[in-house]
């Protein structure tokens, strides 16, 4: 599957092309992607979750469907592209996720769903091929089954994760494998073995930053620095199945960012609130109160949204880190927008 | 430049192929026309060719024939 199956997606892709490149490649306030956290029910305990759902935080609470369709009317009108829909742990309840997929519209958007993996069989890979899923993105730490079993919380994790790949890929869906990398393994040898891997098995990868939150709350020394960014630059090359949000897509030879997403990424959690990405826990408005129009405006009228910059706000620029993201913030209990940039941060 | 130079330069750029390796081409024939460098064809040979193609033609241009085909819609004669 590829972008340009959807007629829909082609041509907002196609949008979305012309305004990076007006932009002199970079991505600027173009819409993007939005990330919706359905709900926080979860079979799994990993111990790095952002969304406290092994604690069974928040595990009832989700927007109505009826509201859910108004909210994909309205993304698709503003040029988002790619919709993912993640949890929790949505396969958890298959019925509800079809349901789901059907009120947002997968013909519209390069859909994804984002799962731990654990109940995706032959027969629900070709279900969500049906329904109009692209691509099915599983993470995974590392080559390790044990560890990786541990730090999910769940005995046989690891190999139904990579089955789960292997049937996504072979009902002709992206099988993605999504990898957290940070200083502390950016030089491994497991990682390389990892994206060797992918490539070997026809998955692609999506590579995010480890950021200093959840469990590594405070850790900054989990963050990549100048020189794991220039490594991860010959990773990118060396691995073209590899992406990350902040990598210029459209760029042959492997080099060019995008910027930041924050902002162009928007995360509608399961009470409504919206964060200018997973990983910055900044409530910028909440679906209830305001348009997605409006809260799109709210988040780029801050420059450190609207203005390019190279680094990953969230996992490579430690002065935003400290500054922005260092308080008791977390997705249920996000800082607010203009009490925490005031008008210091507004263009 | 003939339009026909033209066409597989636009290819070449786009792809990151040589110009000759065009021609019979068919999408996700190779890896690097995937619906990323479709995009970038797209707009080299509307750049070349200073036209603005529409999203069925964009969702059609399946092999380097059909484009062929599709750019004579445009006035475009290969």
């Amino acid at each position: 599957m590829g972008y340009i199956q959807k007629k829909r997606v082609a041509a907002k892709l196609r949008d979305f092309h012309r305004t990076v490149k007006r932009n002199n490649g970079h991505i600027g306030t173009a819409p993007r992607i939005i990330d919706l956290s359905y709900d926080n029910r979860c079979n799994f305990h990993c111990q790095h979750c952002f969304t406290n759902a092994p604690k069974g935080v928040n595990a009832e609470k989700h927007i109505p469907l009826e509201k859910l369709a108004g909210i994909a009317d309205e993304a698709d009108e503003l040029g988002f592209y790619e919709f993912d829909l993640q949890g929790g742990e949505l396969l958890i309840d298959p019925e509800l996720f079809f349901r789901l997929t059907e009120t947002i519209g997968t013909e519209r958007f390069y859909t994804y769903l984002t799962t731990n993996g654990y109940f995706l069989d032959e027969k629900m890979s070709k279900r969500l091929a049906s329904a109009g899923i692209d691509r099915v993105s599983v993470s995974v730490d590392g080559m390790d089954a044990h560890q990786h079993d541990a730090f999910r919380g769940k005995k046989g994790a690891y190999d139904r994760a990579i089955r789960a790949l292997e049937y996504v890929r072979d009902a002709g869906m992206e099988a993605c494998m999504n990898i957290t990398v940070g200083h502390y393994n950016i030089f491994s040898d497991e990682l390389r073995r990892q994206l060797a891997f992918c490539s070997e098995k026809g998955f692609s990868s999506v590579l995010n930053a480890a950021v200093p939150a959840g469990c590594w709350k405070g850790q900054y020394e989990v963050m990549l620095t100048e020189e794991d960014r220039r490594h991860l630059g010959e990773l990118r090359k060396e691995f073209p199945n590899a992406t990350r949000d902040i990598w210029n897509p459209f760029d042959r030879n492997q080099e060019a960012l995008l910027g930041c997403n924050a902002g162009n990424i928007l995360y509608i959690t399961p009470w409504g609130d919206v964060l200018p990405c997973p990983f910055l826990h900044i409530k910028v408005g909440n679906v209830y109160v305001l348009s997605l129009k409006e809260i799109l405006d709210r988040a780029f009228s801050i420059s450190w949204f609207s203005e390019y910059s190279e680094k990953c706000l969230a996992g490579e620029d430690e002065v935003f880190v400290r500054n922005f993201l260092s308080g008791d913030i977390t997705t249920e209990n996000p800082a607010e927008l203009m009490e925490l940039f005031g008008t210091k941060g507004t263009v | 430049m003939t339009n026909r130079e033209k066409y597989e330069n636009a290819f070449s750029e786009a792809l990151g192929i040589e110009p000759a390796q065009a021609k019979g081409l068919e999408y996700q024939g190779i890896q690097e026309w995937d619906s990323i460098g479709h995009m970038e064809l797209v707009s080299a040979l509307e750049d070349a060719f200073g036209i603005e193609m529409e999203t069925d033609d964009i969702v059609d241009f399946s092999s380097y024939d059909k484009g062929i085909e599709i750019l004579s819609k445009y006035g475009v004669v290969i």
